[in-house]
């Protein structure tokens, strides 16, 4: 596919509308019923602070700018609240155009700018892959090691912890290993 | 009424105040809940957000452990947890999905068949307000209070089919029952930042700051939540939403089951009353 | 040639559609009943407060078409009278009019126009607007009503400082069931938006499109003198929340000329409302064999624009959405088609 250059004037001739189809193929989410008019914008929990807000992210894949919606801050900033996919007049599932492009920002191993965000949801994953369940306190903890703020929320941690909030008792599925075949021929799978 | 029940990870942690009342509660209407024989964490956030097919196996592994059970509905008090279930079961409709996830042995036939509500959804729908009436002991002439909804127990709409995504009225009706006055406010269904409080905790003081000025404008004494995310982040994050907005708050977050317990007349403690970061002492005045 | 002047013609509804369709029946010497539920004529015409694009009183016209029809004696006019049922009887129909005293009388007619008008969408289904829980957030009409009550010499109304009009609630929303466009919206918000300036010159008034519509004579010029001579603030973008914030509302859309969310605060809502058919006139096309569109809309014939059925023709927003001069414009044509039928000549004949 011919590659989107920010330096010159879009020639939409050019354009290939493969990212379009690949999305209603996979996900079932047509852009071509989006009208423009915003309301997924106007309503969403975080706008405000996405570099490229929902709307855009609709055009971009009619632009097919591949690209640019892998390296997007929202795409871990979104908080999947749903309140864009709802009050779409054509119920455009952004959402799940977010899910999918995170999907395959991991796989082309493009990383997250805000590495927070996405080093959490592996942390999380880990936990699942290896015990089937996720215990918080272990979680949190290990993702101040690996974010370097070793001292985030350790007041409050204290205060949780008299409170009888934290428990420390990482639990475990017992079929964890079919717990792991999923992760296997998932998300671990190496494609090709 | 024998239904599965899905505590979820919080459940089993941080919000294990939510499974203790949901458990008497459910107790005390008669409610036969079966704890799902070795569930699995829902995925949450972090799995849908990285591998679709990963979260819908994880959740039908679930859905498939119920139907194991011979039972044909579960039931769980979180809402993360009640949307990512029920995706699933939505997902199964689809025969390719049915399909690869029989094949790669997370499934059998049937795991589709299961239905899927959030459980004050059994509630209102199984339950009904007129036997919850019957079982008050104790009303709830205490605070006003602001019943928050956030996301995930009616949205997106197509998914939840449960009340009114925008002007939800499901938990506002129980506390009623409950002897309780809700007031009417702007933000029952706006995000309160949702898995974000560890890992951007920024957004979470955003958010979670707009639901508790919008419940203080409206004069409400407490929040009242179906959601063990809601709780955590509007709770433990409550300090620092205050600082952040110079603006004193100190509403308690409390569970809805705990609320349905005190009116039931179980005391605080039974209810986990003592675990809530930001003290309920209203509640406890009246019901301690 | 013969003319038989004992045909009859029945008119349902005596909105401007079925006025005009009426004043030209009568005035080609045929008697006409002129059928209206409500207890005046004008329909939603005699409601508004002014039009577009010429800023006149409606009220002027209207009174002039009533003027008109009490002049025509072949017109006998029926208000607070709905049709109860109808039947066929050879190329007739033997209708039953029931009266507000519970009375039924039974008339025959040769020809039938239905012109019963439309109604606006309930947007109380769109919870995130508010309209029936925020008192503040009103439908397109009921705000008519608010610009007279500020016209009106000496009334003690409340003035908003700032008010927010929405367009295209209802229309353009398929999750909705309403795909289509209500046509003349835009054309209304831009009037009543600058009406809001003439009347409340210290109001701040936000029209919300998604684009402006404005195929007509004069409309253009119209929608451009209302942000340029009348400073209304056009936002291009479909709002998405409405929140009540310190005794205000605050509208929540997105800027799309910018890409930017933003938010205003406000004291009103106006919601330009899709326009319906009324609930009745399924029903009321099903009695008489007449035509309607998935959406409840009278559809015509093949070929012919304003027949509906054999002997049944329509005019006015029953069709769809349209605006003053244009179901004035129908009434007519649908009164043509009546009386050439009255006056058809047999095949073969030129």
């Amino acid at each position: 596919m011919a590659m989107v250059d920010y330096y010159r004037p879009l020639r939409l001739n050019q354009i290939d509308s493969s990212l379009q189809e690949e999305i209603k193929r996979t996900c079932g989410v047509d852009v071509e019923l989006c009208l423009e008019c915003g309301k997924c914008t106007g309503g969403c929990s975080n706008a405000h602070i996405f570099d490229l807000t929902p709307r855009k992210i609709v055009q971009l894949v009619k632009l097919g700018d591949e690209k640019r919606l892998l390296n997007m801050d929202s795409l871990w900033t979104c908080v999947s609240c749903q309140l864009c996919v709802d009050r779409c007049p054509s119920h455009i599932d952004i959402p799940r155009i977010m899910d999918y492009m995170r999907e395959k920002a991991r796989k082309k191993n493009v990383r997250a700018q805000r590495e927070s965000i996405e080093i959490f949801h592996e942390l999380m994953l880990d936990s699942i892959r290896k015990t089937g369940r996720v215990a918080e306190a272990p979680l949190a903890l290990k993702h101040n090691l690996r974010t370097r703020q070793y001292f985030k929320d350790a007041e409050l941690g204290g205060r949780m912890f008299f409170k009888g909030k934290l428990n420390p008792l990482s639990p475990k599925v017992k079929n964890v290993k079919q717990v792991k075949d999923l992760f296997a021929q998932t998300i671990d799978k190496k494609e090709g | 009424m024998a239904i599965a029940y899905y505590p979820g990870c919080s459940l089993h942690s941080m919000a294990h105040e939510y499974d203790i009342s949901a458990r008497l509660v459910s107790e005390r209407l008669g409610i036969d809940l079966r704890e799902v024989t070795d569930w699995n964490c829902c995925g949450a956030t972090a799995a849908h957000s990285l591998n679709h097919k990963l979260a819908v196996g994880l959740n039908s592994r679930n859905l498939n452990l119920v139907k194991d059970m011979k039972l044909d509905k579960i039931t769980t008090p979180c809402a993360g947890c009640f949307s990512r279930l029920k995706t699933a079961s939505l997902e199964l409709g689809d025969p390719a999905m049915r399909e690869s996830l029989q094949d790669l042995g997370i499934i059998s036939e049937g795991a589709e068949a299961v239905q899927v509500e959030h459980l004050l959804q059994v509630m209102l729908e199984e339950v009904g307000l007129d036997k919850i009436k019957q079982n008050v002991v104790k009303p709830l002439k205490g605070p006003k209070l602001a019943a928050y909804y956030g996301c995930l127990i009616t949205r997106p709409r197509a998914v939840a089919q449960f009340d009114d995504p925008e002007q939800p009225m499901a938990l506002d009706n129980l506390l009623q029952a409950l002897g309780a006055e809700t007031v009417p406010w702007s933000h029952k269904a706006e995000c309160c930042g949702g898995g974000f409080a560890a890992s951007d905790t920024a957004i979470v003081v955003d958010l979670g700051g707009q639901v508790l000025e919008a419940a203080r404008q409206a004069g409400a004494q407490a929040l009242v939540v179906a959601c063990p995310m809601c709780q955590a982040n509007l709770d433990t994050r409550q300090q620092t939403i205050e600082a952040d907005r110079g603006q004193k708050y100190g509403l308690p977050i409390i569970y809805f089951t705990q609320l349905m317990g005190l009116a039931f007349g179980f005391t605080p403690k039974q209810m986990g009353m003592q675990r809530l970061l930001v003290k309920p002492n209203q509640l406890l005045a009246l019901h301690g | 040639m013969t003319t038989n002047l004992d045909k009859k013609a029945l008119v349902v509804g005596a909105g401007l559609a079925g006025m005009e369709a009426a004043i030209k029946i009568g005035q080609a010497g045929y008697e006409v009943y002129l059928v209206e539920k409500e207890n005046t004529m004008g329909g939603v015409t005699g409601q508004l407060f002014s039009s577009f694009p010429r800023w006149e009183n409606p009220r002027e016209l209207v009174d002039n078409r009533i003027q008109t029809i009490n002049q025509i004696e072949k017109i006998r006019v029926l208000t607070t009278t709905t049709v109860q049922s109808a039947r066929r009887e050879g190329e007739a129909f033997v209708v039953d009019l029931q009266k507000a005293d519970g009375q039924v009388e039974q008339v025959a007619a040769d020809a039938v126009v239905l012109a019963t008008g439309f109604e606006l969408m309930d947007v109380s289904v769109y919870g995130e607007y508010g309209y029936g829980i925020y008192p503040n957030v009103v439908n397109s009409l009921e705000f008519e009503d608010k610009l007279r009550e500020w016209s009106a010499a000496g009334s003690k109304a409340d003035r908003p400082k700032s008010i927010a009009f929405f367009k295209c609630v209802g229309s353009r929303d398929r999750s909705k069931g309403n795909p289509y466009c209500s046509k003349i919206c835009c054309m209304y918000t831009a009037k009543q938006a600058g009406l809001t300036k003439d009347l409340l010159p210290e109001a701040k008034a936000y029209v919300f499109y998604m684009d402006y519509r404005a195929a007509g004579k004069e409309y253009e010029e119209f929608v451009r003198s209302v942000i340029e001579t009348k400073h209304v603030r056009y936002v291009r973008g479909r709002p998405s929340k409405v929140l009540p914030e310190n005794g205000r509302l605050v509208v929540r859309a997105e800027d799309t000329l910018m890409g930017v969310p933003i938010e205003v605060e406000v004291d009103m809502v106006v919601l330009a409302s899709a326009i319906v058919p009324r609930e009745g006139t399924r029903v009321l096309a099903g009695m008489f064999g007449a035509l309607t569109d998935q959406y409840g809309f009278i559809e015509n014939v093949p070929f012919e624009l304003r027949q509906t059925g054999n002997g049944v023709f329509f005019a006015g927003a029953c069709g769809f959405a349209v605006e003053t001069a244009g179901a004035q414009a129908q009434g007519a044509a649908a009164a043509a088609d009546v009386v050439a039928l009255f006056n058809r000549v047999p095949q073969g004949v030129k």
